[in-house]
């Protein structure tokens, strides 16, 4: 729901297909409440420069503890703007109010935008909010409104054990606190989980020695954690902050979850060696931290060292040349699930291949010679043929000028296209794996199905057995 | 050239494998010159009789030599044997067949069918077996052949080796000659011989794409994803001989088997010869001369003062004619279904064409006597038509259930069983499924449906795609969308699985499974066949309609509450004929709740065309159809109606006959055909179609099967009307008309059935209201209004209804009755939402003894839980306990919170503490009537616009009162709260309801307005409309809207803020004023936040 959906009378609670009836074109996003809990969390984080006291008031409300810090940016008032602009300059929309207790603010935040309260007028403050404002679940707001009490100040009027024979004790807490009588703590957010290491030089580091040797340092430091939490490490970013206040940002990947230092540090190396933009320690670095940005479960038998050793190699050596090179020139074949030939393999950057997707369908039995040529052309090239009509094998043909008799032949193995790929009917290809009188062999197609597709097929060799 | 038959085929009743209509396969076979064709679906027979009706259909229209049809299954199994296909030789051979799939169906969930090689075995006698080979495993071509050989050997030995076949078909995989050869001596190795086939998925190469699309359906992948999942190529269609004989040219025995394994075949369906159940005859009797017994005593009974006779003859030549056709079983079968419904005192009444007959009627299936009204027994039964007759009974539709139990009792599981109906892709369906193969996200398909919204009956994607696509917010043309579209076309009308039939049953004298499979249907101990009605119609086997309807609920349980007043007895027999008094009240539109005449249109014509005898009653219920609309015959009927000297006939040319050959058929009807047998006789009489033709074009408006089939007869009535010189006008109207009747054409017998009804509930309308709205109540949900709208219309006719309350009400809507005073309708518990039934009769009813005097005693008796007790006090009723709904419920509130153990909320009230509270603010009337809204969906105090009115009347919107006061041409502004929303048809005309204290506003939303407030037209619950005012010569009005506000928010207020009722106003008293029938209630939403939706129709 956004603004523009306001102004088209939709609601949140509105049936999906009641909202498709009024506005057919309406796009539609899911709710997705771990993003929006994340977003929240990032603005907890950004606030956390006011006051370190930060509580989340989920879904979608923030508790700033801002006890005695307020003078520090002019006064409450000020406070209060300067906060409203700042939330608001990311692009969110910003209710904000100020009182002694964390229940009255939520309440006037919601209901009385801007208000500050004084010390000891919560009660008063409240008063006349409607009953929605409290803090408490829908069936006790609708009880309440069903017993004709419609604001906060009616509520208050009542007694307390009336009221808390029907809505129970914890709901007092949530009237008092209103009502500024109590003031429950502020529960702080857990700290973020600590995925980084970091040094501070009194004197700063230049050499390339002492960068490597603080990146080893802080990977051992990095490992430790993560093999505590069994996690391996798959981005690594290290930050370099220069003594006159310039930082550098270099991270590097790996293509399986790792927490060998050795090899973090080794990655980096490589990066550093090939960055077209050296690192440039100028007066020193002062600081350097290692963050992992992406770690994941490591499993035990990743790191076993039986006969996974020289796919192990295999990984280690894509990633030190991905390091060096990039990761997208470091590339490896991946199989793709299809009938086309050409379509059979594509090349990924290795790191992120994932060859167990598709396994190669055993197409061949294994007293048969190949399916699929060794060499398969990218283009395939086209041939004079003789063959019979309609889809018999291939008895002669000519390639780059030269003659082949055919001796032995099978197929036709027939191929159509993927229809939905293309806008015009594409022909159909029947394939014939065939040998000369040489023994060379062949994989050639004729291409469009004779007399159903074309009048004249024309010929292709696609590829060359070994 | 050598013949061919391809015997392995699977069409599209392999759900999501086959890409063609099995109709498709014997037409291209045919074309193709196939010697024969058998369709072997995966354990279903559900396509075969299609497959032949299509046979049939071709035969007389080519001089051809046809393919001969072999009809069989491919069996799959669950044990990891391979597919074989199975032919059966003759007709034990068939039933076996059948047999053996019905124990696979019972043995799994609905839809499946789990066999084992096992099953096989035991049912194998007189069928022809073929193997299909398993897909290859890993490993080499040596031990490849030498494991498939010797599983194979194993399998055919199995099976008795005689009348097994290897099937062998040439994918084009490559090495296709390698393995033909290497099957042919596994073949010869087994000691069996090798057999070809093509094993076909579509009939022909362009439907390779079909079957991709479909193939991703089935696998839940896009076509990007798919795969291999597909097939490579498009091979897997219907092959000529010569092709198929090129193909096997290295086996060339393979296609010579497929001729030997044809010849073997002597079964067709046309074998199957179906018997009658023949339970109710006593022994001595023929069925023929039971029926004569039963027909004349209930002919005794039907006129107790002598039969008529012309009833007499009726009778004598429907028995002649029924014993010609020996058809009586099919008539004692239906009586005696009957008859169980008496004896359980189920109401019951059969409809359709059966009122036709003589017979039905003194045997009690129909109630409507046919010599009174000139109904004829030929079109019932015909001896030409050589159908099975159709005779539909409706029972009372909570009481149905207990009809259907008593008929698998006396027939056993194994003889009866349910029709299936085949469930087919519709557009929406089609569209969301082919969207998500073409990786369309469902917001765009959604996209798409949406503009199918109120499509009605046509709903393919037409000429209207464009217009639809742009609506969805698509640029025509985009590919992938005209892909989806262009598949969801032609997946539109394939099956896509089959399902139980509302209740045709089809009963057998031998075992039911012999002559098709019958499977489980959901519903525990509910099975049904594989064929649907259609199939059964072309199999000529009998099915009884076991029908549900509610008005028969309604009148019973009308009847049932008049008894406690009135010492007269009703039953549908004996309510007093053609009263004046009902026809007054229904000439003047006043039809809430009466059967069949209360919807909109049906309100509008009553007044319209003022019916003064029964026979109007038939024509009003036939006449607002499609098919007397589309036909145009609306007009010119009351016309004529007005003014009888317009009535005239058309005639042909002198030369090509007499002029008044049509007065005869259209007669009755004032020389306008209304009725469908009317369109069928005129076609026969006017463009001079043979019975059969006539047949024929009753036939293709029947089913959408014949889609195609239709123009043909098009061209023939128009054109044989015409040429004997009736206008071309009349004759396209004609034609019209029949399109219309065929989704939803009432015949004459039909519309006489229905039409009892009618004048019954209006005869209980007008003098029991009272009686009729409880019942109306007690029978919900059925008809076209909710229950708010059933208490107003119950009040405007002075029945006084009061509030549901703990002391007076019962589950049920129930009568009050006091000695000189009209019966007081109390609302029953059943009126609150989320109260539950056992609420009453384990703990209300069984508490109350001479009543409960305080809320202690309440608690303490009747013992409910404390969620209960806070929904009675929502819907405030403890008044009779002098209290009130806010009072009880902060009373209710400080129980203790224990739903589980009620007795606990019980204890806890009898030694409550006592507490003094000051009082809470007094409720207002707006919140109370909020309240009432929000826990009954209407209230008895008051209307909601009441209580916005005099804002209302500051802005100047009228009320609905003043809108049907307002001068014709005018233009106005109406302030209601939306009570229903219809948008009847493909016109794209939206009519909406208004609701008001003073009544209701019919509105009309042209196309372009639609457009332009779509929002507010399908948003809003309470609108401001803004139109023009259209009289029509009855006076009926109509507001016709130009633009809308939406309103909705304001209902929000009446909670919030202590509205008043204007000064003036009728109502004062909190509680419950007495009905004012100038200020009549109206229903409205049930909560003001989230109001429930108005009822739309489309």
């Amino acid at each position: 729901m956004d603004g523009a959906a306001a102004r088209l009378g939709l609601h949140p609670g509105k049936a999906l297909a009641d909202a498709r009836a009024m506005v057919p074109d309406i796009a539609v996003i899911r709710a997705n409440e771990p993003a929006d809990l994340k977003l929240l969390e990032a603005v907890a984080d950004w606030c956390e420069r006011y006051t370190p006291l930060v509580a989340l008031d989920l879904p979608y409300g923030l508790f700033l503890d801002i006890t005695g810090i307020a003078h520090l940016f002019g006064g409450e008032r000020a406070m209060l703007d300067t906060i409203r602009r700042a939330v608001a300059a990311q692009g969110f929309a910003v209710r904000l109010a100020l009182a002694g207790t964390p229940h009255a603010a939520r309440a006037l935040a919601h209901h009385a935008d801007g208000t500050i309260v004084t010390p000891g007028g919560e009660a008063q403050a409240v008063a006349a909010l409607p009953t929605e404002a409290l803090a408490t679940d829908a069936q006790v707001v609708h009880a309440l409104k069903r017993a004709g009490l419609k604001t906060i100040g009616q509520v208050a009027e009542r007694t307390r054990h009336e009221l808390a024979a029907r809505f129970g004790k914890g709901f007092i807490g949530v009237l008092d606190g209103t009502l500024g009588k109590s003031k429950p703590p502020l529960t702080p957010r857990t700290p973020l989980p600590d995925l980084m290491a970091e040094r501070r030089f009194a004197e700063p580091i230049v050499s390339a020695d002492d960068i490597a040797a603080t990146l080893l340092s802080l990977g051992e430091n990095l490992a430790q954690v993560l093999e505590s939490r069994g996690q391996g490490v798959r981005v690594l970013e290290a930050s370099f902050f220069r003594a006159d206040g310039q930082m550098r940002r270099i991270a590097v990947e790996t293509g399986e979850a790792t927490r060998e230092p050795k090899r973090m540090v080794r990655l980096f190396r490589e990066r550093l060696d090939a960055l077209a933009d050296p690192l440039d320690p100028g007066f020193g670095f002062d600081l350097i931290r290692l963050a992992a940005i992406f770690a994941q479960t490591l499993v035990a038998e990743a790191i076993s060292f039986d006969t996974n050793e020289a796919a192990r190699d295999i990984k280690i050596l894509t990633d030190n040349l991905s390091a060096r090179f990039g990761p997208s020139r470091v590339m490896r074949f991946q199989p793709q699930d299809t009938h086309i030939p050409e379509a059979g393999a594509v090349a990924v950057p290795a790191q992120h291949a994932d060859p167990d997707r598709f396994a190669w369908a055993p197409l061949r039995l294994a007293d048969e010679a190949p399916r699929r040529p060794l060499r398969l052309f990218a283009k395939p090239e086209p041939i004079d043929v003789l063959a019979e009509v309609p889809d018999g094998p291939p008895l002669r043909f000519r390639w780059r000028r030269l003659q082949h008799t055919i001796t032995q032949a099978e197929g036709p193995e027939r191929i159509a296209m993927e229809w939905w790929r293309h806008a015009e009917p594409q022909p159909t290809r029947d394939y014939y794996r065939v040998e000369d009188e040489r023994g060379h062999r062949f994989w050639l197609y004729r291409d469009g199905l004779y007399e159903r597709e074309t009048a004249a097929s024309r010929w292709y060799v696609h590829g060359l057995f070994a | 050239m050598s013949a061919y038959a391809e015997i392995a085929v699977t069409t599209n009743f392999s759900f999501l494998r086959g890409a063609s209509h099995p109709g498709e396969f014997v037409g291209q076979a045919a074309e193709l010159g196939l010697s024969a064709i058998g369709i072997a679906d995966r354990n279903t027979l559900a396509g075969v009789v299609r497959a032949w009706s299509s046979l049939e259909e071709i035969k007389p229209q080519t001089e051809k030599p046809l393919p001969k049809l072999l009809i069989g299954a491919r069996l799959v199994f669950a044990d990891g044997t391979p597919d074989i296909l199975a032919y059966p030789t003759d007709r034990d051979a068939y039933g076996r067949l059948c047999r053996l799939l019905s124990i696979g169906k019972l043995r799994a969930k609905k839809g499946d069918c789990t066999l084992f090689i096992g099953d096989l075995l035991e049912w194998r006698t007189g069928l022809l077996l073929a193997i299909i080979p398993p897909p290859r495993g890993g490993g080499g071509w040596a031990g490849l052949e030498n494991e498939y050989g010797k599983r194979i050997q194993r399998l055919a030995e199995a099976l008795g080796k005689k009348d097994v076949w290897l099937a062998a078909a040439l994918p084009h995989r490559g090495p296709d000659r390698r393995r033909l050869s290497a099957l042919a001596r596994i073949a010869r190795g087994a000691g069996i011989a090798l057999l070809a086939i093509n094993d076909v998925l579509y009939h022909e190469p362009g439907r390779r794409e079909l079957q991709d699309v479909v193939t991703c359906i089935r696998e839940h992948v896009t076509l990007d994803e798919a795969g291999k999942l597909l097939e490579p190529n498009a091979e897997r269609h219907l092959k000529s001989p010569e092709e198929m004989a090129r193909l096997f040219r290295d086996a060339p025995d393979a296609i010579a088997q497929t001729q030997i394994f044809a010849d073997r075949i002597g079964f067709t369906l046309g074998d199957i010869q179906y018997n009658y159940p023949d339970e109710p005859v006593p022994p001595g009797k023929t069925p023929d001369e039971h029926l004569a017994d039963l027909a004349w005593q209930g002919a005794l009974r039907r006129y107790p003062g002598g039969v008529p006779d012309r009833v007499v003859e009726a009778i004598r030549k429907e028995l002649a004619l029924i014993a010609r056709m020996r058809i009586a079983q099919y008539f004692l079968t239906v009586h005696d279904i009957v008859r169980i419904a008496e004896g359980k005192e189920i109401l019951c009444q059969g409809r359709g064409s059966a009122a036709n007959s003589t017979v039905c009627y003194v045997l009690g299936i129909t109630a409507v006597d046919p010599a009174t009204f000139d109904l004829l027994f030929e079109r019932f039964i015909s001896q030409e038509r050589q159908e099975p007759p159709d005779i539909d009974v409706d029972f009372e539709h909570e009481r149905r259930e207990e009809v259907i139990q008593a008929i698998y009792e006396r027939y056993g599981h194994h003889r009866a069983a349910l029709a299936a109906t085949v469930i087919t892709y519709r557009a929406r369906s089609a569209i969301r499924e082919t969207g998500k193969v073409f990786g369309l996200t469902e917001d765009v398909t959604s996209a798409l449906v949406s503009g199918l919204w109120g499509s009605g009956g046509s709903d393919s994607w037409g000429e209207k795609k464009h217009a639809r696509m742009k609506q969805g917010g698509f640029a025509p043309g985009n590919p992938i969308v005209e892909r989806a579209v262009y598949f969801a076309n032609q997946l539109h009308g394939f099956p896509r699985h089959l399902s139980q039939h509302v209740g045709g049953f089809v009963l057998t004298q031998d075992r039911l499974d012999e002559v098709m499979p019958i499977g489980p249907a959901a519903m525990e101990e509910r099975y049904f066949v594989e064929w649907d009605k259609d199939d059964l119609d072309a199999m000529k086997i009998m099915k009884v309609d076991v029908l549900a309807l509610g008005m028969l609920t309604c009148i019973r349980k009308a009847f049932a509450l008049i008894r406690q007043y009135d010492p007269a007895d009703y039953t549908l027999a004996n309510v007093q004929n053609e009263d004046a008094a009902v026809y007054d009240m229904l000439c003047l539109g006043d039809a809430i709740g009466v059967f069949q005449v209360e919807s909109r249109a049906q309100i509008n014509m009553l007044p319209r065309l003022r019916p003064r005898k029964f026979y109007d009653l038939v024509v009003e219920v036939a006449i607002v159809r499609p098919g007397p609309i589309q036909g145009d015959m609306v007009h010119p009927y009351l016309k004529r109606r007005k003014n009888p000297k317009l009535v005239e006939y058309p005639a042909p040319a002198p030369e090509h006959g007499p002029a008044d050959e049509l007065k005869e058929v259209l007669g009755k009807t004032m020389g306008v055909p209304l009725f469908q047998e009317q369109a069928m006789k005129l076609a026969m009489v006017a463009a001079k179609f043979t019975p059969e033709e006539a047949n024929g074009l009753r036939r293709a408006m029947a089913t959408f099967r014949n889609l195609g089939t239709i123009d043909k007869f098009r061209d023939k009535l128009i054109g044989g009307m015409t040429r004997r010189g009736y206008t071309q006008d009349f004759a396209e109207r004609c034609f019209k008309q029949i399109e219309g009747f065929g989704s939803y054409g009432f015949p004459e017998s039909h519309a006489a059935s229905f039409s009892l009804l009618v004048y019954v509930s209006a005869w209980l309308k007008r003098y029991h209201p009272a009686a009729f709205a409880a019942a109306l109540l007690n029978a919900q949900p059925m008809g076209f209004y909710a229950p708010g709208e059933i208490v107003r219309d119950a009040r405007e006719h002075w029945v006084e209804v009061r509030p549901p309350d703990v002391n007076s009400s019962e589950w049920d809507n129930t009568l009050e009755i006091a000695a000189g005073e009209p019966p007081v309708l109390r609302l029953g518990f059943r009126q609150i939402s989320g109260f539950k039934e056992e609420w009453w009769t384990d703990r209300i009813a069984k508490g109350r003894g001479n009543g409960f005097s305080s809320f202690e005693s309440f608690a303490r008796r009747a013992r409910l839980s404390k969620r209960a007790l806070i929904i009675l006090a929502e819907a405030d009723c403890f008044r009779s306990l002098d209290l009130d709904r806010r009072e009880s419920l902060w009373m209710v509130r400080r129980l203790p919170d224990d739903d589980a153990l009620p007795l606990f909320a019980a204890q806890f009230v009898e030694d409550i503490p006592a507490e003094t509270t000051a009082p809470l603010p007094l409720m207002p009337l707006a919140e109370h009537t909020v309240a009432d809204y929000q826990t009954m969906r209407l209230s008895l105090r008051a209307h909601l616009m009441q209580f916005l009115r005099e804002r209302y009347s500051g802005e100047g919107a009228m009320s609905c009162a003043e809108i049907r006061n307002a001068r014709d041409g005018a233009t106005a502004v109406c302030a209601g709260v939306v009570l229903t929303r219809q948008m009847p048809g493909t016109a794209g005309v939206v009519f909406i309801t208004l609701s008001d204290e003073t009544g209701v506003c019919n509105t009309v939303v042209w196309p372009s307005v639609f457009e332009a407030y779509r929002k507010e037209v399908m948003g809003g619950r309470l609108l401001f409309i803004k139109g023009k005012i259209q009289r029509s010569a009855e006076d009926v009005v109509h507001l016709i809207a130009e633009s809308f506000t939406d309103r909705t928010q304001d209902l929000d207020t009446l909670s919030e803020e202590d509205v008043r009722l204007p000064p003036g106003s009728q109502i004062e008293d909190l509680a419950y004023p007495k009905p004012d029938p100038r200020a009549p209630l109206h229903r409205h939403p049930r909560n003001v936040r989230v109001l429930p939706k108005s009822r739309d129709f489309h």
